[in-house]
């Protein structure tokens, strides 16, 4: 469109948003998210955990969290190993005191693990000292029951 | 030498305005597709070992609840000789009424050792979406 009588003139700012760094933004997103990321150093088990309605999340730092995986058949492994039951109180006391006091224990066990098992374990823990326990389970979804 | 250099009409740069396309892409696929290992289960304090950690309760203030292994639950009072049977999903009602009737109450939970973990759970978790916090974990004997 002419404008009447004048001359158009140029605008020395650039009507375009610089894009170049663009990239260098979201590789340093990428990045940050990829160094940052913890993966979980356990592989995991063929375990059917429990159901229950009152499951909480747990309250804990991560690092102070030990998983404790029952097998169906029994056996206990702790970081992928397999712990003789006389073994975990030991153990356990070690990662007390190197965790603060802080640790929780996180029994992972499957549903149809015998009372019995479940038992000599939580005393090898009250042996060791560790007296937080968190009985792993999945959130129930139960009719006509409020959550809390 | 009389040979003019010929320009090429072939651009010599890399195309680095899709780049940033691919970064977010990533960025969104890694994201989307992470899954947080959440830490959920009912949590329980165990007692210390030791004299000192035993305490006198009056019977009167004991719930018991005898774990089955065939995953019934058998109520009794702690000073009455009455017995209930119940299943493990009766549990969240009993301890509301016991609460209710005595906020001093304990749910004492003897499992048998052949019955499953699930069968105790199942009572633990009675107990506490009754909102009750205290209770004991024991091995039914006999």
């Amino acid at each position: 469109m002419p404008m009447q009588g004048g001359f158009k003139r140029k605008s020395k700012v650039a009507s375009e948003i610089p894009d170049s760094s663009l990239a260098d933004i979201a590789f340093l997103l990428l990045i940050f998210f990829m160094v940052t990321t913890v993966f979980r150093k356990e592989s995991p088990r063929e375990i059917e955990q429990p159901e229950a309605a009152a499951t909480q999340q747990v309250d804990e730092k991560r690092k102070n969290i030990l998983h404790l995986w029952v097998e169906r058949n029994g056996q206990v492994f702790i970081n992928d190993a397999l712990v003789p039951m006389d073994a975990i109180s030991g153990l356990t006391q070690q990662l007390y005191e190197e965790t603060d006091r802080q640790l929780v224990v996180a029994i992972r066990s499957d549903r149809e693990v015998p009372y019995g098992t479940i038992n000599q374990i939580t005393e090898e823990l009250r042996d060791g000292g560790a007296l937080r326990v968190n009985f792993a389970t999945n959130f129930e979804e139960r009719v006509g029951a409020a959550r809390r | 030498m009389a040979i003019l250099k010929k320009k090429t009409k072939v651009s010599d740069k890399i195309p680095t305005s899709s780049m940033a396309d691919i970064a977010f892409l990533l960025l969104i696929f890694f994201l989307v597709t992470t899954v947080f290992d959440e830490e959920i289960g009912l949590q329980v304090v165990l007692p210390e070992r030791g004299p000192e950690a035993e305490q006198e309760v009056s019977p009167k203030n004991l719930l018991f609840y005898l774990v089955q292994p065939d995953g019934s639950v058998i109520v009794r009072r702690g000073e009455s000789p009455g017995e209930q049977r119940i299943t493990g999903r009766q549990v969240e009602g009993v301890m509301r009424q016991a609460l209710a009737d005595n906020p001093n109450v304990i749910g004492v939970v003897q499992t048998h050792p052949q019955a499953r973990y699930e069968h105790m759970i199942a009572v633990l978790d009675g107990i506490q979406s009754a909102g009750a916090t205290r209770f004991s974990l024991q091995l039914l004997e006999g």
